[in-house]
């Protein structure tokens, strides 16, 4: 199934490919040899005769698809134009630091949002309910590259407490422990960016599902039976809220290596996404392409994963 | 008839009898109530109120303000002298040699707010507030068509799907399946390359992405709609509606789709703040609308590249940003009350 799903991605993109004039892929690859990097004679040939480029006919198209589908299963994603290595090198190359980023901001998303939506469900249409909600909503309403450089602008330039883009300082050498700690400098608006503008849509999936946990039978039964509202509020409804969290959490997994285009743009991480984009406005075709084919195979994993742990979490779930 | 004239009969004797005003609530047809609903809770009400001024600002706005076009300089700008001065020494006497630049500033760029321009001009010379309300003409329009687009989609989709089951709902569902998994900005970025290629007209790009964004956004509402429809096709309407003999489009789009309005009518209004979030973006990459045109993301992205304006002139890119929060938040409000006033089982 997931095979077939790919499949259809792989037919999408490079349907998209074929779309593209030939003598414009030979102008962005003059561009990019003016630029100062070289692109080679053969890298260029390797890459017409990857995608079966210069054929349009039906079956020149079809057999050009054949012949990257073929190299693409062999995880061979062609060369980098820009890099002049191979598209997948670099890939893993840039997928640490998207990562790191990602994992850390899920991780204080869910820290944060989980208790937010507790409270704003047990204490519904009360003023904190209210509060959360709008603050939240805000928070989803704004977009990353505004915010980004609002905060990059307030707490990097204007107050001067971390450093304004970039991953390391290159004035200093760090080694070791202050390596490590130069990088959370780095890192910390980014990810501030990203877990305020996250928080939200966690949050109220929270919210919503306690909300319809908390009108269920069982926990009439509980109160009935006496317990007290905490007991009931974190070991009866809590735990079956975790269901769907756990559930979008495995399916969110996949979804931390694909890097954050905007933001990583923003504070100019060395990311995947920012690396993406910037091969983009520079014409390196085949890492747009082996880029799209990895954020669908990572897409692909994270609705496999997510069925997979809902069978796992629910037991009413049976997986055929 | 009959029935209508009971029913007012029923509410005279109500005022005549001064019964509490709670019994009429009864009498309240479900639109007035989903409306009274609405208006009951505050967030809604803040939500319609900053969408309706944001439509007038950028539909009225240029009609009324005509100052300053969308594409207009503002050639005001004035001569600047600089004078500088080097001093030599040649065998023990000081000579200065003083030299004085012309600079001719044709276009009032940075200009800050004044009663000329109500927020100043951006980096060009553009008018910043005339082109807010050119941006947001784009934003609302382009939200508006994208939103439309992938209703009408995912309701014909749907429809199909969940009516007819089957081989056609297996290809039609797995047909969303591979749509729901490509990327959405990076394969807007190819094909954005694709529109550099062919020349396309700067002001149509933004059109033709957001076509290509409808085509992938589908299958959310396609899905919505096909399982509201899988549990409505049992029910015994749609057998009297077989038994009636009716046709089977009818049976679709007029028995079993007008069922999934309420929950079609919240998925709308929340995926238009995202569809403005999106074009928003996609213009602040350079995407989507390209100068000389406004749009709310446009204006931002000259931030990414100009230190000085970020820090500085806070009043190039700033109300724009908020322009984007105000419209997003509102249709996110609008949305979260509909979901409320529309749910059936929340009756408060």
């Amino acid at each position: 199934m997931s095979l077939f799903i790919l499949l259809g991605v792989s037919m999408i993109i490079y349907f998209l490919i074929r779309l593209m004039p030939v003598d414009f892929i030979q102008d962005k690859i003059n561009a990019i040899n003016q630029g100062g990097a070289t692109v080679s004679e053969e890298t260029v040939n390797a890459m017409y005769a990857m995608y079966g480029l210069g054929d349009n006919s039906f079956l020149g198209i079809l057999e050009g698809y054949v012949s990257w589908l073929s190299a693409l299963v062999r995880f061979d994603l062609g060369t980098s134009f820009v890099y002049g290595i191979p598209v997948a090198d670099v890939i893993f190359e840039h997928m640490g630091v998207s990562f790191a980023v990602a994992l850390i901001a899920t991780i204080f998303e869910f820290m944060i949002a989980i208790p937010l939506g507790i409270t704003a469900a047990t204490h519904q249409y009360s003023f904190r309910d209210y509060i959360v909600t709008i603050l939240v909503m805000i928070g989803i309403s704004l977009p990353s590259f505004f915010f980004g450089q609002m905060l990059k602008d307030l707490l990097a330039l204007k107050l001067g407490w971390f450093p304004a883009s970039g991953l390391v300082n290159a004035t200093a050498s760090y080694t070791g422990v202050e390596l490590l700690l130069d990088y959370v400098r780095h890192m910390f608006i980014p990810i501030l960016t990203i877990v305020i503008l996250s928080i939200g849509a966690r949050m109220r999936m929270t919210r919503t599902n306690m909300l319809e946990v908390m009108n269920s039978d069982y926990i009439r039964t509980a109160r009935a039976k006496g317990l007290s509202e905490n007991v009931v509020i974190n070991k009866h409804a809590f735990r079956n809220t975790l269901i769907p969290l756990v559930t979008s959490l495995a399916g969110l997994l996949p979804s931390l290596f694909s890097g954050a285009i905007i933001t990583e743009q923003v504070f100019d991480l060395p990311g995947i996404g920012n690396i993406a984009l910037d091969a983009m406005n520079r014409g390196d075709i085949p890492f747009i392409m082996g880029y799209n084919m990895f954020l669908a195979l990572l897409s692909v994993i994270g609705v496999l994963l997510a069925d997979l742990m809902y069978g796992l979490v629910d037991p009413r779930v049976k997986l055929e | 008839m009959e029935k209508l004239k009971n029913k007012e009969e029923v509410v005279e004797e109500v005022k005549d009898t001064e019964v509490p005003l709670d019994k009429n609530v009864r009498l309240m047809s479900p639109t007035r109530m989903v409306v009274r609903r609405f208006f009951r809770s505050k967030l809604s009400i803040l939500g319609l109120i900053m969408c309706i001024s944001l439509f007038v600002f950028s539909f009225l706005g240029p009609v009324f303000y005509t100052e300053w076009g969308e594409i207009e300089l503002d050639e005001s700008g004035k001569t600047e002298y600089s004078i500088s001065e080097t001093t030599y020494e040649v065998n023990g006497v000081e000579y200065t040699l003083r030299q004085t630049t012309e600079k001719s500033l044709k276009d009032n760029f940075l200009a800050p707010p004044s009663s000329e321009h109500i927020l100043g001009t951006d980096n060009e010379g553009y008018d910043i507030f005339v082109r807010l309300m050119y941006g947001g003409r784009i934003s609302l329009i382009v939200s508006f068509i994208a939103v439309f687009l992938i209703t009408i989609l995912g309701v014909l989709m749907g429809g199909i799907a969940g009516f007819f089951g089957g081989v056609i709902d297996n290809v039609i569902m797995r047909l969303c399946d591979i749509l729901i998994c490509l990327p959405g900005i990076p394969i807007l970025l190819i094909i954005s390359t694709i529109l550099d290629a062919s020349n396309i007209d700067a002001k149509y790009r933004i059109y033709l992405l957001m076509i290509y964004l409808t085509f992938i956004s589908w299958p959310g509402t396609a899905r919505l709609v096909r399982g509201q429809i899988l549990s409505l096709r049992e029910q015994e309407y749609m057998v009297a509606a077989e038994a009636m003999g009716y046709s089977t489009p009818r049976k679709i789009f007029k028995h079993l789709v007008p069922n999934v309005m309420p929950q079609l009518i919240v998925s709308m209004s929340l995926s238009l703040g995202s569809m403005i979030l999106y074009e928003a973006t996609l213009s602040y990459l350079n995407l989507g609308v390209k100068a000389p045109y406004a749009a709310w993301g446009t204006m931002i992205n000259i931030i990414s590249t100009n230190q000085d304006i970020l820090q500085n002139h806070l009043n190039v890119w700033v109300p724009a940003g908020v322009c984007i929060v105000i419209a997003v938040l509102g249709f996110n409000f609008v949305g979260d009350g509909l979901r409320d006033a529309l749910d059936p089982k929340a009756r408060r």
